[in-house]
């Protein structure tokens, strides 16, 4: 009984935060007034681990840096064996991203630009003025897709309490619009339902989300950084959703003692005194982001020779990949990876360091075959290194 | 009502909760125990020992999605008129226990759920039109029996204990028993003896900030879990919070070795996927393919405590961390014979539990979209149902004031209903079974190792699933248990033993016990592929019994026709794959094909395409 009650209660609150949101935007909007606006932020929950603090793994770590100095590399896949920190590493991700700026209070988002032209255009509408509009800057979004999601609030849907109370079908953006500009994380992708898969795919393909369901028909930007995580052994990916995926990072139990017993000491430390450690790593969690936000300010600034992209042609021919993600994957993630480690001109030793990540799972399968991925890269490579230097 | 304190036996399940109660961290204990055994009662009489007013949630085998994380409350939402969150499960159990009997048994989609919760603390409600967060950081209290099938790794990976399967108690402790549940116990003494060991919990509790653990023994304690091929990094946390919780428990400050041999034996041994090697190689994991020890020679007291009395002795001498590592190995091997890789080789003995799995039900799975229906026999899709009544509104209250009926929030019509639409899991389950006998053996294995990989390559596409049984020798044995995943195929068939006899009949029993199994998990659909010559020399006896005399050839018939008549009746398709050359076929496979009702191919050389395209051709 009392549990009903206080989610009535918490709906109630959630209700008036709502309406609060609205007001706020009729400041600026009049046509934006009539949709509710639902506070994009969610409730944060615990402090998560500090991403700086999370020993080994340095493969995962440095595909989800790459992805946020530039977000077309297209989102990492984490595969590997259970309890090796693959979600905690994730989560922890959110405190050290760069801050985006966006239209205040907007649930899709977006910066001033993609505002004005979405907004501008619309029918019946006021001319916007650029000036009145006022800009707010945010952390890049993280946002959770647990697998029990159901499509409806996923994709968005007709706002039912709106309906009800006043008629009006207004729309009720989901997660997709939240993860916009963002990472989109899911846990254990490798089990999720089919048909939100192919919601994902779609989305991701076209960076838009388009809803035609219930009466209404909205299309809003959907561009996310899609990151995934699981464990091989409990089923295998959908073979478009793995080609989805720009980086394929691995994770496998760490062996070495000495690192497990630092994992076991700060783990503890971080339970018995969460405040207190976070404290012990602001500086680094703080010199990391900038050392991120620096690597996204000179990424224009890399460029990359004839030479090395022939290479990088040559190696993905040679491996048999099929179609181009391949390739580009691999330039855009040496770019930034260039840019990362402070450098301006991208050389085949960063194409070495990242070739393995952009390619693994671009391999044609065969099942009977011995030779791991990784394996046959690195060989490849090794020729095309060969031929390079003999040229 | 029996106590904690009454239960008799068990002692390890007792130490393991004990532990838990102490340091809610370890994250539960799952206590894998066969049928009888008390392993439901000490379950729930872990409430005594809890702090009073601990939740204490039990979860049905049969919860929905929306019961277990949490939805729309149907009645609060239609008489108030505006969305109402019910809470699911896994949030009512927060700050407490939730409790799951038979978690073998859990539908997948259940254990993913749950697993999500463990590892956030909460529950993400992302479903028909809510968005919220609750808390959910429950301890999660297990029991199964192994008979009925595993327990998830990925599961069993975010519980710290897994309690070594026990079997029966002694006939001492079983007449202690009886006597408990005729009531000849006196209830002062019992509550008593529960008021000691709850005000112990609470000392241990207090007492569990102040113990502190040298870097020395946290080294012995990971280079265990290197040694045993324990997958996984998480495990060590769990192992030295088992240790302190421990030394708390004996209101020590400090670990002793006592302590980490309890954590050893509760949170590594039960994960072990190798014998410990002394040498310690840190290469990759080997398939769970050891032999079993060599009988014990009799005589030796088996029950003796985990405290050696002689390593008494060694224990003056100051402790460097490789003395710690070798009293741990000592801890470990005299484990050994009893519990290693005991969960999975559990006697399979067959159980009365009768067949759970024709219990499956249309209103569960997921939940996909909603469609017009009726609302009796149907789950209604509420959401769905308020958005298709909302315009209609204001006209119908018009009408209604009309026709001078009592105003009523909503107005909901039978033509506005929605029901919920669920999708089962659908895809088949392959149950590849190889002859591994005689000289042919080899050619079969390849040809059943690159059918398994081909059919899991598009697994994907129908949610199928392939398992592998090879026989020889005395009996049977599951190679690859149902699985999606071409990673585990490839690493479970990596050795294949041949030769020896032909265990035809315990092939197909073990083949029924894993479609059976299957069935309880929601797999409706379930294929045999025997790749065989059909000439079963070896009878069921062996499978259970060793040292079982052979028997006949008339009664091995009988044995195959009952089994097959069995596995038919069950809805088991089946086809047969005779790949033996053919001036050596004596018809016995075809007959095999017939006797299960399922088709014969007759395939000599046959490729692994071959063999693929006759399974999916059925």
């Amino acid at each position: 009984m009392s549990q009903t009650e206080t989610a009535a209660k918490k709906t109630a609150a959630k209700k008036t935060g709502a309406v609060k949101a609205k007001e706020d935007a009729t400041v600026t909007t009049a046509p934006e007034a009539k949709k509710a606006v639902k506070p994009a932020a969610k409730k944060k929950s615990g402090l998560a681990f500090p991403f700086t603090a999370i020993v080994g793994q340095e493969e995962m770590k440095l595909s989800l840096i790459l992805n946020i100095i530039d977000p077309r590399i297209g989102g990492v896949l984490v595969m590997g064996h259970r309890g090796t920190g693959k979600s905690t590493t994730v989560r922890a991700l959110a405190e050290v991203l760069p801050l985006i700026e966006r239209v205040e209070g907007d649930t899709y988002n977006r910066t001033l630009e993609q505002y004005l032209e979405a907004e501008d255009g619309k029918k019946g509408a006021k001319a916007l003025d650029p000036n009145t509009i006022r800009i707010e800057k945010i952390p890049v979004p993280v946002v959770d897709l647990p697998l029990g999601a159901t499509e409806d609030r996923v994709c968005g849907t007709i706002d039912i309490e709106q309906a009800l109370t006043s008629g009006v079908k207004a729309f009720e953006p989901g997660l997709l619009a939240q993860a916009n500009r963002g990472f989109l994380y899911i846990d254990e992708v490798n089990l999720l339902d089919d048909h939100l898969v192919d919601v994902l795919l779609d989305v991701a393909a076209s960076g838009k989300n388009v809803v035609e369901r219930e009466g209404i028909s909205i299309r809003h930007p959907a561009r996310f950084v899609l990151v995934g995580s699981g464990n091989p052994e409990e089923g295998e990916l959908r073979p478009q959703l793995l080609d989805r995926f720009g980086l394929h990072a691995r994770i496998i139990t760490i062996l070495d003692i000495a690192k497990r017993v630092d994992i076991v000491k700060r783990r503890r430390e971080f339970d018995e005194d969460p405040d207190a450690f976070m404290k012990k790593y602001n500086r680094e969690q703080q010199k990391l982001q900038k050392k991120i936000q620096q690597a996204k300010d000179l990424l224009p600034e890399v460029t990359m020779t004839d030479a090395v992209l022939t290479d990088i042609a040559r190696l993905c021919m040679n491996l048999g990949i099929d179609g181009h993600r391949g390739e580009l994957t691999i330039t855009r993630t040496a770019y930034a990876h260039a840019a990362f480690r402070g450098e301006t001109v991208v050389t085949m030793k960063h194409v070495k360091e990242i070739a393995g990540l952009c390619l693994r799972h671009r391999l044609r399968k065969d099942p009977l075959e011995t030779l791991d991925a990784g394996e046959k890269i690195d060989r490849e490579l090794a020729k095309v290194l060969g031929e390079a230097e003999a040229v | 009502m029996i106590a904690f304190t009454d239960i008799v036996g068990m002692d390890l399940a007792k130490q393991a909760l004990m532990l838990l109660a102490v340091d809610s961290e370890l994250g539960g204990v799952v206590i894998p125990s066969a049928v009888g055994s008390g392993k439901s009662t000490i379950a729930r009489a872990f409430a005594d020992i809890l702090p009073k007013g601990t939740p204490f949630v039990e979860l049905p085998l049969n919860v929905t999605e929306d019961r277990l994380i949490g939805g729309v409350d149907l009645e609060a939402t239609l008489a108030t008129g505006t969305r109402v969150v019910q809470h699911g499960v896994l949030s009512k159990a927060n700050g407490g226990v939730l409790y799951v009997d038979s978690i073998s048994l859990l539908d997948s989609s259940a254990v993913s759920h749950i697993m999500d919760a463990i590892s956030r603390g909460e529950v993400l409600v992302e479903r028909e039109g809510l968005s919220e967060v609750h808390p959910a950081k429950f301890m999660l209290v297990g029991t199964y029996d192994p008979t009925d099938g595993e327990v998830r790794m990925g599961l069993l990976d975010r519980i710290g204990i897994i309690v070594p399967f026990t079997a029966q108690n002694d006939y001492r402790a079983r007449k202690k028993i009886v006597n408990i549940v005729l009531g000849t116990r006196d209830e002062e003494d019992t509550r008593d003896e529960l008021k000691m060991l709850a005000g112990l919990i609470q000392a241990a509790r207090e007492q569990l900030p102040h113990v502190s653990i040298t870097s020395e023994q946290v080294q012995a304690l990971i280079q265990t879990a290197i040694s045993l091929g324990v997958e996984g990094n998480r495990v060590d946390i769990f192992t030295v919070r088992a240790a302190i919780a421990s030394a708390a428990l004996a209101q020590r400050s400090d670990v002793e070795e006592e302590d980490m041999k309890l954590a050893i034996k509760l949170v590594l041994i039960p994960r072990a996927t190798r014998m410990p090697d002394r040498e310690a190689a840190a290469d990759d994991m080997p398939p769970q393919e050891e032999p079993p020890q060599e009988e014990e020679p009799e005589g030796e007291d088996e029950e003796a405590p985990a405290d050696t009395p002689d390593a008494d002795a060694e224990e003056e001498q100051k402790e460097t961390p490789d003395m710690i590592e070798e009293l741990m190995m000592d801890a470990i091997e005299m484990e050994l014979p009893d519990n290693i890789l005991n969960i999975s080789l559990a006697s399979k003995k067959k159980t009365t539990t009768g067949s759970r799995g024709e219990a499956l039900n249309n209103r569960r799975g997921r939940f996909v979209r909603a469609q017009p229906g009726e609302m009796r026999t149907n789950k209604v899709a509420l959401i769905p149902t308020l958005i298709s009544a909302a315009p209609w509104q204001e006209t119908r209250r018009r009408d209604s004031k009309m026709a001078g009926r009592s105003k009523t929030a909503l107005l909901i019509t039978k033509d506005d209903v929605k029901i919920k639409r669920f999708r089962d899991k659908s895809g088949t389950l392959f149950i590849f079974m190889v002859d591994a006998s005689g000289s042919m053996a080899l050619n079969r294995m390849r040809q059943a190792k690159g059918a398994v990989a081909s059919l899991l390559q598009n697994a994907y596409v129908h949610r199928d699933q392939v398992a592998l049984i090879s026989f020889r020798g005395k009996q049977a044995q599951v190679l690859l248990p149902p699985s999606q995943s071409v990673d585990r195929a490839k690493r479970e068939l990596d050795v294949l033993p041949t030769g020896g006899g032909t265990p035809l009949a315990s092939a197909l029993y073990l083949g029924w016990e894993t479609a059976k199994q299957a069935r309880t998990k929601g797999i409706s659909q379930i294929m045999f592929v025997l790749i065989t010559d059909g000439r079963g020399n070896i009878g069921l006896q062996a499978t259970f019994d060793p040292n079982a005399e052979k028997i006949p050839k008339e009664d091995l018939e009988k044995e195959i026709e009952a089994l097959s008549l069995s596995i038919q009746a069950d809805g088991v398709a089946s086809i047969v794959i005779d790949t033996q050359m053919n001036y050596l076929s004596r018809g016995e496979a075809p007959k095999l094909a017939q006797k299960l009702g399922g088709r014969y191919f007759y395939l000599p050389n046959a490729k692994a395409e071959q063999i693929v395209e006759a399974a999916l051709s059925f």
